[in-house]
This record gives structure tokens, sequence and C-alpha cells, in this order.
């Protein structure tokens, strides 16, 4: 092999700066692209307020009333502030939600138009290029919520502030380490189905059931409910419930909940990212990442 | 220029795929791309690979950029192998693969090469000269700040083209670069390649376009099926087929015309493209074609065939094609199917 010449790399310089600014670079081209895109931002912050206002104007009128309402609530959950919980529940959802939604629609879209292929032909590593999509889903995703919470909290008169704010806004940055995994884990399976519509809207559903977005977990059955335990999305909601509405969270006390999240913050993606590279690695020993 | 910058040896891609026949169950079909490719690319050489559809020139490719890995044997790409030191192979090479896909649409030209120059791990400062630097030396000041959504389909081959130039990398692979763009533009391009090549530039080129490869290429590989048939300098291609020249005809030939064409003393091949409204064109190799001339007129004519066109030709690269292979270069070829069941890639 050695009689094969070299003529170094070009241009190219790569190092820890490189792959930073693969990152940035990433983060800011994707945040260009759906700008361009007016209005999508907003209406994405409008989804959590309608995903909220249905189950609790359902609960109203179930109840007979919104006092009765808070009552029959506080019995199932430790609190009479039924809206606020929904509204935490269903604007987190719209985090997770959108953080698998965009990295799943992300590949499937580069798939189609031609640009995945060639994001495989640069030196760079997919990780970077990964952490640059799922910090800009991130970003797009903690826009959405922040407009959602501070407008449905007008639309449905509660005060997010109430509790330990800075806790809430803790166990959200921790639980959305584990969501880039996930999101990891999400990528692998498209890349290898080569559908998004329905496995997004699949997930969607299993992951708004088995967040509680609704109701408290405790009431699922055993096995149902170990599932809901292990999953980062349930203990990150949990963890802002308890933190703005003074509830017991799920695992006992909250720095058991952060304590998981912390676990899952590290094993998760690092058990994501590698199935996506033995994905890719079995994708490339066939077809290629450019078939769709 | 004998040292290589590229070595493949004995390389071998197999796909497995489903075949899915009506009223039967799906079966595994492992369809075998390339066969035992052994192949060196000089440094500094502009190297044509040539082969009609399916033959196996994009997977070959594929496997030298890193995009698919090989069922067996290895290659070596400025030094680094394909499969143990992907990245390196990557930072070594400039690519223009897919021709305009492989761009984002919302996105400027500019911002385009500063996305992709960012991701080769081009710093900041030589990246914005390098993007001025493309930006006259391809002439695209006139559209690199609009959205390349509105770019005509030859103005984004030629941003396409600067892409693979932002990393100012030592090899190119440029696959079919000129297809879609007009006449002028494509022959800047051809220009601008061999500028780059005299500026010591390693670059693989692909081509349907025999008169590209005429001018550009240093050496030529014609593959076919997934096996290198012909290797070496345009002249010496030419040289391997003495004392055959070519008679091309274009027009209406019965089948019976063409199969007494080929029955006639002095006749070598005979190759078929069908075109459209049932017109065909053949390329007729044989001994002496001034010689040959009336005798196939004489064949031809007054015999349910209509000639519209009728041309003695020197001995081209498509000929030498024509003559390894008795197909031309127009003509899709199948991969071979090794195997009928089951056998799965590495």
């Amino acid at each position: 092999m050695g009689e094969v010449v070299s003529h170094g790399l070009g241009l190219a310089r790569p190092g820890w700066r490189a792959n930073l600014e693969v990152v940035g670079t990433v983060v800011v081209a994707r945040l260009k692209i759906v700008a361009r895109y007016k209005g999508v931002i907003l209406m994405e912050a409008f989804l959590p307020i309608v995903f909220a206002a249905l189950p609790i104007l359902l609960g109203v009128s179930i109840a007979g009333g919104s006092e009765k309402a808070a009552t029959n609530f506080f019995n199932a959950t430790g609190t009479e502030n039924y809206a606020l919980y929904m509204l935490i529940g269903a604007s987190t959802f719209m985090v997770v939600s959108l953080m698998l939604w965009l990295v799943g629609y992300w590949l499937r879209r580069e798939q189609e138009s031609g640009t995945l292929e060639a994001l495989y032909l640069v030196p760079t590593r997919r990780i970077y290029i990964l952490a640059g999509v799922t910090t800009y889903a991130m970003i797009r995703s903690l826009t959405a919520f922040l407009i959602a919470i501070i407008l449905g909290s007008l639309i449905f008169g509660v005060n997010p502030f109430s509790g330990n704010v800075l806790m809430a806004i803790a166990f959200l940055g921790i639980g959305l380490l584990p969501m880039w995994g996930i999101s990891f884990l999400f990528g692998a399976f498209i890349m290898k189905v080569k559908e998004a519509n329905s496995v997004i809207q699949l997930m969607q559903w299993v992951v708004a059931f088995l967040m509680g977005v609704y109701f408290p977990v405790t009431v699922f059955p055993p096995l149902l409910r170990f599932f809901a335990l292990i999953f980062p999305p349930t203990v990150m909601t949990d963890g802002m419930r308890g933190s703005i509405l003074a509830l017991e969270t799920l695992y006992g006390g909250w720095y058991v909940n952060f304590a998981i999240l912390i676990a899952m913050a590290f094993v998760i993606p690092y058990l994501g990212y590698e199935t996506f590279l033995r994905m890719e690695r079995r994708i490339k020993r066939n077809e290629g990442v450019g078939q769709f | 220029m004998t040292q290589p910058i590229i070595k493949v040896e004995t390389l071998s891609k197999t796909f497995v795929s489903k075949e899915r026949k009506k009223g039967q169950r799906k079966r595994k079909k492992a369809v075998q791309a390339l066969k035992d490719i052994d192949l060196e690319v000089y440094d500094g050489e502009v190297f044509g690979l040539l082969g009609p559809n399916g033959a196996g020139k994009t997977t070959l490719i594929k496997c030298l950029t890193t995009l698919l890995l090989p069922t067996s044997g290895t290659a070596w790409v400025n030094g680094y192998n394909v499969e143990t030191q992907e990245d390196l192979v990557r930072a070594s090479i400039g690519c223009m693969l897919m021709g305009d896909r492989g761009l984002y649409w919302k996105l400027t030209g500019r911002e385009n090469l500063n996305f992709f120059g960012a991701l080769y791990h081009v710093p900041k400062s030589p990246r914005l000269q390098r993007i001025e630097y493309l930006v006259d030396l391809l002439k695209l000041g006139d559209f690199v700040d609009r959205t390349v959504e509105t770019y005509s389909s030859g103005q984004r081959m030629i941003l396409a083209f600067a892409k693979s130039l932002i990393n100012d990398a030592p090899i190119l692979f440029l696959d079919e670069p000129t297809v879609t763009m007009d006449v002028p533009t494509a022959r800047e391009l051809r220009k601008i390649v061999r500028e780059l090549n005299e500026a010591g530039k390693t670059i693989l080129y692909t081509t349907h376009l025999m008169h590209e490869a005429e001018e550009l290429c240093d050496r030529v590989g014609i593959i076919d099926h997934g096996e290198i048939i012909v290797l070496g300098t345009v002249p010496e291609l030419k040289a391997s087929i003495p004392h055959e020249d070519v008679v091309n005809l274009e027009g209406i030939f019965p089948t019976y015309v063409v199969e007494e064409l080929r029955g006639l003393e002095g006749i070598k091949t005979v190759a078929v493209t069908a075109e459209m409204g049932g017109r065909s064109r053949l390329d007729v190799l044989c001994e002496n074609s001034r010689l040959m001339l009336p005798k196939i007129i004489e064949s031809i004519a007054g015999n349910g065939a209509m000639i519209e066109f009728i041309r003695p030709q020197e001995v081209t690269l498509e000929d030498v094609f024509v003559v390894k292979t008795g197909r031309t270069l127009d003509v899709d070829t199948r991969q071979v199917v090794v195997e009928g069941k089951g056998g799965r890639g590495r």
C-alpha cells in the first residue's frame, strides 16, 4: 500500500475547532432554511395550546364545572391546577415530538433531495452533523415551547412561574439530552425503513401516551407503568410538573428523578449513536445511503 | 506521472435486492455490480471511466468515495484505505457525483458553498477567500446570492462543480459534470478541468460523451458488466483495433437487413442503437470502409430499408467499445446475477 502517493488534504484542517464549527454551521443553515418558510414556528407554538385545551374542556364538561373538575383532578394527581398540569404536559410533548419529527424528517428529506449523499461525502463525522441538527431541533422546539407556555398561560389564566421554575428548566435541559439519543435511534430506523410519515404518526401517539401528557402514568397497569417510568420524556415531564406544581415525583424525591435523567443523558445518546452508526454501516454494505 | 494516487485491488461489489414477481414469493437476488476490479489511477492524470448505464461506473466511484463498502477487495485513495480511513479519504477528494442534487435549494449558492466548506473542515478565513475565488473562476457572480431554487439546471450544475472545488482537494471525482449544461458552459468547464489538472490535481472523470473523454483524458478505462475490459491512453486504445474502419448509418433498418449485413464478407460487427420512431443507428465495423461502402449500400438499399445518413468515420473511443463488447455505449447493460437466492453483502 505504501506505493500509493499522498498529497495532503487540500484546505481541510480537521480538529475540534473544525468540528465545533460544523455544529454551528449546521444549526445556522437549518435555522435559515426554516426561516424561509414563513410562520412555521409560530404555528407550531399554537399546537400545544390546542392539545391542552381539548382535555381541559372535556374534563370540565364531564365534571360539570371547573371547581368540580379541579377537585376530581386533585384526587388523582395531588394538584387542582389541571390547566397548568396539562399545559406543561402538552408543551413538553411538543418539544419531544418536534425533536423526533425534525430529525426523522430531516433525514428523509435529505435522502430524497440527494443532500444526504453529499453529507456522506464530507470528512465530518456524523456525530457533529447530528449534533447540529438536534441542536437546531432543540432551539426550534424550545422556542415553540416558550411561546406555547406564555400564550397558553394567558389563555387558560394560569401562572407558570408559581413553583420552582429554575428546577423545571433544569429538568427540561437535562431531559433533552436523552432525547438526542432517542432521535438518533429514530433516525437510524427512518434510514432503514425509508419512510417517515407513518412512523412519526404512530410514534407521536405512543410517545404522548407513554409520557402521560394529560394524566399521571400511575394510572397505568404495572407493565405499562414500567415502560413509562423508563421513558426519559416521562421522567422529564414529571420532574417539571413536580417543580412547578409542588407535586411528589414518580420516583419519590426530585433528586431521584434528576439522577435518573442524568444517567439516561449519558447512556441513551451513546446507545442511539452506536445504533445509528451500525445501521449506517449496514446500509453502506448494501444499497447505500442515497437510495430511497 | 507513474505513481498511483488511487489504487483498487480485486474489488468486488454485490448488491442483495428483493425480487417481486407477480404470483411468486418474494426472493432475494444477489447482483454483482463489480467483479474483481484492479485499477491504478496515476498521480496528476485525468482518468476517464467510460461505460454504458448499469456497467458499474457509479458503483466503483461510490466505493472509492466511501459511499459504499466493497463486498471484497479494497482500495486506497491518496494513500488512505477506503474502509478503515474513510474520513481521510473524504478529506482528500472533491466530488460532483449526483449532478445538481446535493444542494440545499432554500439556501443561496454562497451559503451552500460556505456550508459545505465548513463540513470539509476548511477554516473560515480561507473558506471565504476560496468562495470568492470560485465565484470569479466559474462566473457565479450573477446568481450566487440567490436561493438555489431560482437557478436554471445549468446554473445548479456549475454550483455543484464549485462545491466540489471548495476544499481544494488533490483528487476530484467528476461524474458526468457537463450533463444539462449548454455547449459554451460545458466547453468552459472542460477548460477549467484541464487547468485544474495542469495545476496538479488528479481527476477521475466519467462521461458518456466520447469527445469529452478524447479531449480531456490522459488514460481511459472502459467498464462493462462490472469489469474493466479496456485500459490505456486514447491513442493506445484506438491503435488496439487496427485496420478497421467504421461506417455510421442512420435510418430504418429491418432486423433481416441487419442480419444480412452481418453476414457480408469483410464486416466485423454491426452494433444497433434504437432511436425514436422506428429509426436506428448502425455502427458497422469493417476491414476497409472505402472498399466496403458500395457493398454495404447494395446490401441495404432496395431491401425494405431506408438510409437517411451514411458516413465512414475514423476510429473513436466508442468504436473501441463496440469492438470489445459488440454494443454501443448508449445501450443499457444489465448487471450480472450471481445467485438466485440468499447471500448477503458484506
